[in-house]
């Protein structure tokens, strides 16, 4: 049993590694505005670059340290020129996206070069513990810990004493008047991308030698862990993010004392929302500053829908209805079932992030309580399964409210933020809610659709009922939109306080909309967990939810028609081209760079 | 008064400006001569902060031309256009709120690199705004309006400018800084720099201005010395349009 010196020390070192991830989010923060979302790639990025210097080059520690260091620096600057300064003048939306987008593709990227298997990343130091009070510390935490303070300390020097640094400052409190004493922002962009990367890709290293193991699951993680950080120090400060970071580090450690290791990211998230919903500006924040947001909605790209006649949807909604009369195979079946799925799930987002402007990173997590409760309904109190599935929307459409409703105040990025933590804690809920969930081991023999009694085993029926389902909830969602509530959400979503002054309240809209897109995604995943017989955790997970938003932003943000034309364009097309499955991720993130980049309104226009 | 040489120091000609879809400025046309103070006058929206981030480069105008010095700064990023010699005291004063009034000060001198140099011209701006001296070190956020519009003031001075660019410096002051600000206004054209400012206070800009110019949604509708326009009723007429008296 370790004594709880140990859980502190561990804390401090995790809160260390944390902070030198963080420290770049804030900077990155503090100049352009930006939530980096790639920050955990440079991350992995650093680790693989660690392991390269140590297995096959053998470097000794310190020159490992530089090559690292340097390495993913130059990755920062590559993404800062390419990715986001032809952004500079979108949409605010435009970078956050190209980000997300940035991450999926240089993670694909490492893990075709090195495969998805875990590979040992060894320290170089020897392996002795010594003893401190009633606790043990090894040389690898000393390192850790010297890394860290090293970093702050250059970082202090850098800010308050060189010329950069001062710009780097002054950028961040007031940009345009930061250019109005001649400095130059796209320098300070590169700076702060490049130290930012610098110091995440140390950080990579370091724990990849802490826990001697890497893989390309570390990313995701180490940008949600960065971000709690960053968000709990108050976004864009850097001495908020290292203490931010320390105090995750601690408030994981005792819990995973006190709880066990499952529960260690709970934790992380329940801070984020705790801090998000009572504090949005961070623990530190001081009541003057200006809230880091715009204060109106110029979070979506404003475009002209493109006009569809109707007699060409029903065409090729009658065209697609008729499909499995013709001589196809279960193969083409099996495809447009996955897209009529996706397109219930991008409906529920595109309705969302588009029409009502809330950017949701976390949508997967609907699907997943969804599939939940239509399975649980159905395996355990013996519902059937066309009930159960209804049963799903609905719990989906409560509960996906009644978690994202703390967040209502919240705008722009910090909405993102929020529903990406939400559906972390959705899944970790269920990892670790045995009892009902059946925990890690999931959830199988789920019983196959029916409905009225009759059950649909054959593709052809299967592909029927997914795709009236999806077309009966775009015609609802469609009439919505006409509706005087959609032009609420609209109102809400182009300007929130002149929505307010006028009298409408963003609560009750907000949950309407949440309420509407819950369904539609419950549905969907209830639907899901029937197909797939089998179902746990994992299922549903952080992939598919950036999957959905890269399929509601191919189709234009808000636009029904589009919504279910991107699932069909985004499943299909990579079936059409036979694109093995390991490239199709990295597929996904480059036409999300490349249509932000091009084609931020979409195919259709947003609306 | 000296018009110097014939060419003015800065010149917007024909210009015209949009947000989106809306114009604000249309064919607008202004000069500067060397050495003087020019004043822009102008009602709420009329377009005067926007005639300010025009010269500076912070918005593109769609047609017209700027010259500064007789080279045009159309296509110039804000920086290169600053190194050019032109300072700005922005609207709301915009100082750097966390950094210390000293830092502030020391960030007007930003392209600058004579080290030396550059710390004689702060004690020069603390013999010229005295009352900062004991608020070096403080947060600029802290200091009251007045101490703030005097911190930047100087620093729009440390670059050494050829031309400061105002907007509304006396804008949320008490009537003793407004009288203050302008005779630092005058004192600073003494020395050799030009002034542009925006103003909506056209009794008090009238006063220390050479030339003026009313600004009323996006057109000029009157200019001239300031003296004639002084008492010139059009004036108020033109650009008040009946809301609050100047
Ligand atoms: N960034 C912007 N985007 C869109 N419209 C803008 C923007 N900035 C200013 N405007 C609009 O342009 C017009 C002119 O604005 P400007 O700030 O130049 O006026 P002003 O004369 O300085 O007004 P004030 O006396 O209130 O400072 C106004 O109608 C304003 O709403
Ligand atoms: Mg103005």
């Amino acid at each position: 049993m370790s004594s709880w010196l140990d859980y502190t020390i561990n804390g401090l070192i995790v809160g260390n590694v944390y902070a030198l991830v963080a420290v770049g989010l804030a900077l990155i923060f503090g100049v352009s505005r930006l939530i980096n979302f790639a920050q955990g790639s440079i991350y992995l990025v650093g680790a693989y670059i660690g392991w390269v210097a140590v297995v096959q080059l053998h470097t000794p520690l310190p020159l490992t340290i530089i090559v690292v260091a340097a390495a993913a620096a130059i990755v920062g600057l590559i993404i800062e020129r390419f990715g986001l300064r032809p952004l500079q003048n979108s949409v605010r939306i435009a970078p956050l996206l190209a980000t997300i987008g940035i991450s999926f593709v240089l993670d694909q990227l490492v893990m075709l070069t090195f495969s998805p298997n875990p590979r040992a990343l060894p320290s170089q130091l020897p392996d002795v513990r010594f003893q401190v009070g009633g606790g043990t510390i090894g040389p690898l935490d000393l390192l850790i810990a010297g890394v860290g303070l090293t970093s702050a300390l250059l970082l202090f020097v850098f800010l308050r004493y060189s010329k950069l640094g001062w710009a780097v400052r002054a950028a961040s409190q007031d940009r345009d008047a930061a250019m109005q004493m001649g400095v130059d922002v796209n320098r300070v962009n590169q700076a702060v991308f490049g130290i930012a990367a610098a110091l995440g890709g140390v950080s990579g290293m370091l724990v990849g030698m802490y826990y001697n193991q890497i893989d390309t699951a570390m990313s995701l993680q180490a940008t949600l862990k960065g971000v709690v950080a960053e968000v709990v120090g108050g976004a864009g400060n850097v001495p908020g993010a290292v203490i931010g970071s320390l105090l995750l580090g601690l408030v994981e450690s005792y819990g995973v004392a006190v709880f066990g290791t499952s529960y260690r990211n709970l934790f992380a998230f329940l801070l984020l929302v705790v801090v998000l919903v009572l504090r949005p500006n961070g623990l530190f924040a001081s009541a003057r500053q200006a809230p880091p947001e715009p204060l109106t909605g110029t979070f979506i790209a404003p475009s002209r829908p493109v006009r569809i006649p109707w007699w060409a949807l029903a065409v090729a909604a009658a065209g697609f209805a008729v499909l499995p009369l013709f001589p196809v195979s279960f193969y083409v079946l099996q495809t447009l079932i996955n897209a009529w799925l996706l397109g219930m799930l991008a409906l529920s987002l595109t309705l969302v992030a588009g029409t009502m402007g809330q950017v949701s990173l976390g949508h997967a997590a609907l699907l997943a309580i969804g599939a939940y409760t239509s399975a649980l309904l159905s395996l355990t109190l013996n519902v059937p399964v066309g009930l159960a599935v209804i049963g799903g929307g609905l719990m989906s459409a409560a509960l996906g409210t009644l978690l994202i409703s703390p967040s209502f105040r919240l705008r722009g990025h910090y909405v993102s933020i929020a529903t990406l933590a939400i559906g972390e804690i959705v899944s970790l809920v269920i990892l670790n809610w045995e009892s009902v969930t059946r925990g890690p081991i999931g959830i199988s023999g789920i019983p196959p659709l029916s409905v009225f009694g009759y059950d649909l085993i054959s593709p052809t029926s299967i592909y029927w009922f997914s795709f009236a389902v999806m077309v009966v909830l775009a015609l609802l969602q469609g009439r919505l939109l006409t509706s005087h509530l959609g032009r609420s959400f609209r109102a809400i979503r182009d300007d929130d306080i002149a929505a307010r002054a006028y009298g409408l309240s963003l609560n009750r809209y907000k949950s309407l909309a949440f309420i509407f897109g819950g369904f539609a995604a419950g549905i969907s995943g209830g639907i899901a967990a029937h197909l797939y017989s089998y179902i746990n955790h994992e299922t549903f997970n952080t992939q598919q939810s950036i999957l959905a938003l890269t399929v509601v932003i191919l189709g234009g943000l808000g636009n029904v028609v589009g919504a279910m034309l991107g699932a069909v364009a985004l499943v299909g097309l990579p079936e059409v081209f036979r694109i093995a499955a390991e490239y199709r991720i990295l597929i996904y993130g480059i036409v999300l760079l490349l249509l932000v980049r091009f084609r931020p309104q979409g195919l259709l226009g947003t609306m | 008064m000296t018009t110097g040489a014939s060419e003015p120091l800065l010149a917007l000609s024909n210009v015209n400006t949009f947000y989106g879809q809306a114009q604000v400025h249309f064919d607008l046309s202004i000069t500067v001569a060397r050495g003087h103070i020019v004043c822009l006058l102008g009602g709420n929206a009329s377009g005067k902060s926007t005639t300010m981030k025009i010269i500076l480069g912070l918005v593109k105008p769609r047609s017209g031309n700027v010259t500064f010095d007789g080279a045009s700064l159309i296509g110039l990023t804000t920086p290169q256009i600053v190194r050019r010699g032109i300072a700005s005291v922005p609207e709301a004063r915009r100082l750097f709120a966390d950094m210390s009034v000293r830092e502030n000060i020391l960030m007007g001198a930003f392209v600058r690199n004579d080290r030396e140099a550059v710390a004689q011209d702060l004690d020069k701006m603390l013999t010229l705004f005295p009352k900062l001296g004991q608020r070096l070190s403080q947060r600029a956020g802290s200091l009251s309006g007045g101490e703030q519009q005097m911190v930047a003031m100087a620093r729009a001075l440390m670059s050494r400018p050829r031309m400061i660019v105002m907007d509304e410096p006396t804008m949320g002051l008490s009537p003793l800084y407004v009288d203050r600000v302008l005779e630092l206004i005058r004192a600073i054209n003494q020395e050799g720099v030009s002034v542009f400012m925006v103003e909506q206070n056209a009794s008090l800009a009238l006063e220390i201005a050479h030339e003026a110019y009313v600004l009323q949604t996006g057109k000029i509708v009157l200019s001239g010395p300031a003296r004639a326009l002084k008492d010139d009723p059009r004036v108020r007429d033109a650009y008040l349009g009946g809301s609050e008296a100047a």
